[in-house]
């Protein structure tokens, strides 16, 4: 049954299977295992090699937006990004960009930072009064060119707003980290990467729900 | 007694730099020696090997010159002087009350050799019929000096300065009557008798003060001079003859305003960080629009785009009758802000500092600061933010990882109390952090990190006097 609708698209001189992989579109699932050679794209390590296996390109993809859809804190999830943030203030040409935190919950916490080797003198708070507020920040700073990294958290937002920031992510080259709460979940979003971080027991689950070029699925960071 | 001590030493120390401090014997003050023939001048006991060496090029040179105060007894106007001293050149420095230290060195080559330099400049103070005296030495005060001292020789090597300053009579210093009445008690009347007193008697006497001085007027310290910037504004009104009473029209109508506020900072080489815009109403009293700039800024297109992102927040209370707009205060602009192809066009990538300014214009200048890490033990205090960014160009690889004990990346304002009830168990040895007892907010806490309830990682403390358990930050 499957086979026969398959055939019905299938042009006429297309004959071996070699051909019909070569069409542009069709979308193959393996090039998410063979992403770490594959891929043209930067990318930067989450810093656990779990993660890294099942990301295409074996890290964050940068110049894109990633959804993190989150209830509470404390379960590790900025620290999934902080390899990142390092990586690419270090890995920079010349100017160390900027890396942008936009409504986080708490104060952000210098020491912790300073610790973790992010370069304080290029990190930017900003506190939007309102959501709306919050994503036009994310947007100027994203499609700025100046920053490497915007993490922003909200509450809720629509799907246009998001496709604007996705768009600014692509235009500045910069990772655009956005942190929601789990009901948005059964949303559709424009997002390349989209994980859930929820509570576990002993250690907070991840779960990959959408992956362009990979696989969605739970991933087991093992023992933090 | 203090003659006496002054005079015995006046042969053990020349005020010489060169000279061990253990050659300054302790002056016996037994035994005087009667008042001896006059000794060596200072320029031939200081020997050329002991200035520092330098080369003649990148020696400054100054040009003072002192104004005598004008007749009708008003307050002379330095300000217009020294607007007139910038044709000569770029570094023009206010000497209050009565004076102006121009550095001419690198002005020189512009005007022919020194001696026209300086008759033009001489030349301009009589034109503008003020009575002057003017002085070229290779530093400062020496400068300062000899033009009050009405010492006009030109001495434009270091190695003739102390033979010139010898000279001339200690009043010229300006130093404070009480000083000028010390020294003469002691005899001394010309400056090359103090350059004689020993250093160390010198500075206990006089104060370190006068020590200093003389080594900037013998040029062994720079003395870095505050440039004179003029404090000029840029000013401009547009009147309509219609009322406006929509925003979008006036934006259209300061475009021409813009323009000319950045063909004014652009001719002046200067940058403002403060805007002020005036809306004129028929009735109501003007309402008033303030923007900052993250940096000094002549740019077009950055003024525009902070003022675009103000007008779209704005509410006219009523029709707007007349616009005015006003700079803040003149700054000079670094070499690295100006882009010889960002003159008008709006295109390009922004800079850090646009993308500041601009998130401050539409947020608050409070809503986007930085954090930096301070010294301290106490976790709450060992941060604080930043609001005066620092937006010039860092390299990279200039951070360094702390290796420390584990901070939490979220700490709470305040530490919150852990219900009684839940018990708490640690599993690792805590980390005691006591300290503050100085300043009445003194903490003594053991520190643990705990996973709480489904894998949340928190940061908690037992006070250590009361047992009492807090949170006090999370492990995002």
């Amino acid at each position: 049954m499957c086979f026969g609708a398959a055939k019905m698209w299938l042009p006429r001189e297309t004959s071996s299977l070699a051909e019909l992989l070569a069409d542009a579109r069709v979308w193959k699932l393996k090039d998410a295992a063979a992403g770490h050679r594959l891929s043209s794209r930067p990318v930067w390590s989450t810093g656990s090699s779990a993660l890294d296996a099942r990301l295409p390109g074996g890290g964050w993809p940068t110049a894109s937006l990633i959804e993190v859809l989150i209830d509470s804190t404390g379960l590790g999830e900025v620290q999934l990004f902080l390899p990142a943030l390092v990586e690419c203030q270090r890995k920079a040409s010349g100017d160390v960009p900027w890396i942008v935190w936009i409504a986080p919950p708490y104060e952000p916490y210098a020491p912790a930072l300073a610790q973790s080797g992010v370069e304080l003198g290029r990190l930017l708070v900003v506190r939007p009064a309102s959501g709306v507020e919050a994503l036009w920040a994310a947007e100027q700073a994203l499609s700025s060119g100046v920053c490497a990294a915007v993490l922003l958290w909200l509450k809720g937002t629509d799907d246009r707003w998001l496709r604007r920031l996705k768009l600014a992510a692509e235009e500045g080259g910069a990772l655009g980290v956005l942190f929601r709460p789990e009901r948005h979940r059964f949303e559709s979003s424009p997002a390349s990467l989209r994980l859930v971080v929820a509570h576990g027991d002993p250690a907070p689950q991840i779960e990959l729900i959408k992956v362009q070029g990979g696989r969605p699925g739970f991933v087991d960071l093992g023992v933090p | 007694m203090k003659a006496r001590s002054l005079r015995s030493s006046q042969t053990a120390d020349l005020f010489a730099p060169a000279a061990p401090p253990t050659a300054a014997p302790a002056a016996p003050t037994a035994a005087p020696p009667p008042p001896a023939a006059p000794p060596a001048t200072p320029a031939a006991a200081l020997p050329p090997a002991v200035l520092p060496a330098r080369s003649a090029r990148a020696e400054p040179l100054w040009y003072a010159v002192v104004f005598a105060p004008p007749p009708e007894g008003q307050p002379l106007d330095l300000y217009s002087l020294s607007l007139q001293a910038q044709q000569f050149t770029s570094l023009v420095s206010l000497e209050p009350p009565n004076a102006l230290l121009l550095e001419v060195r690198g002005s020189v080559q512009l005007f022919g050799s020194l001696a026209r330099l300086r008759a033009l400049i001489d030349a301009r103070w009589q034109e503008l019929a003020f009575e002057a005296s003017s002085a070229v030495a290779p530093s400062t005060l020496a400068a300062l000096w000899c033009a009050r001292a009405g010492d006009h020789e030109c001495a434009d090597t270091a190695l003739r300065l102390p033979g010139r300053l010898a000279r001339l009579p200690i009043a010229c210093t300006a130093w404070d009557a009480d000083r000028l009445h010390r020294l003469r008690s002691l005899g001394i009347t010309r400056l090359g008798e103090v350059l004689r007193l020993p250093r160390a008697g010198l500075a206990r006497r006089l104060g370190p003060g006068a020590v200093l001085d003389l080594d900037i007027a013998l040029g062994r310290q720079a003395e870095p001079r505050r440039a004179f910037v003029p404090r000029e504004r840029f000013r401009q009104r547009r009147d309509f003859e219609t009322e406006i009473d929509q925003v979008a029209y006036l934006e259209k109508a300061l475009e021409p305003l813009i323009a000319a506020c950045a063909q004014f900072l652009r001719r002046r080489q200067a940058g403002i960080q403060r805007l002020e815009l005036r809306l004129r109403h028929r009735q109501a009293p003007p309402s008033r629009v303030r923007m900052g700039f993250a940096s000094a800024t002549s740019e077009q297109h950055r003024l525009a785009d902070v003022l675009a992102q103000q007008l779209s927040r704005l509410e006219l209370r009523a029709p707007v009758l007349g616009l005015e707009l006003i700079s803040g205060a003149l700054q000079a602009l670094s070499g690295v802000s100006r882009d010889a192809f960002a003159g008008s066009g709006g295109a390009g990538p922004d800079t850090a500092a646009e993308l500041v300014e601009r998130l401050r214009a539409r947020l608050g200048e409070r809503c986007v600061y930085g954090v930096s890490t301070l010294a301290e033990h106490r976790p709450e205090a060992a941060w604080r933010r930043v609001h005066e960014l620092q937006l010039a160009s860092l390299p990279t690889g200039s951070v360094s990882g702390a290796a420390d004990m584990p901070r939490p990346l979220w700490l709470l304002d305040e530490p919150q109390r852990w219900p009684a009830g839940d018990t708490l168990s640690p599993q690792e040895s805590p980390e005691r952090i006591e300290s503050g007892w100085w300043d009445g907010r003194g903490v003594a806490r053991d520190y643990y990190r705990v996973c709480a309830a489904r894998g949340v990682k928190l940061w908690v403390f037992q006070e250590r006097h009361t047992k009492c358990w807090y949170l006090h930050g999370v492990f995002a």
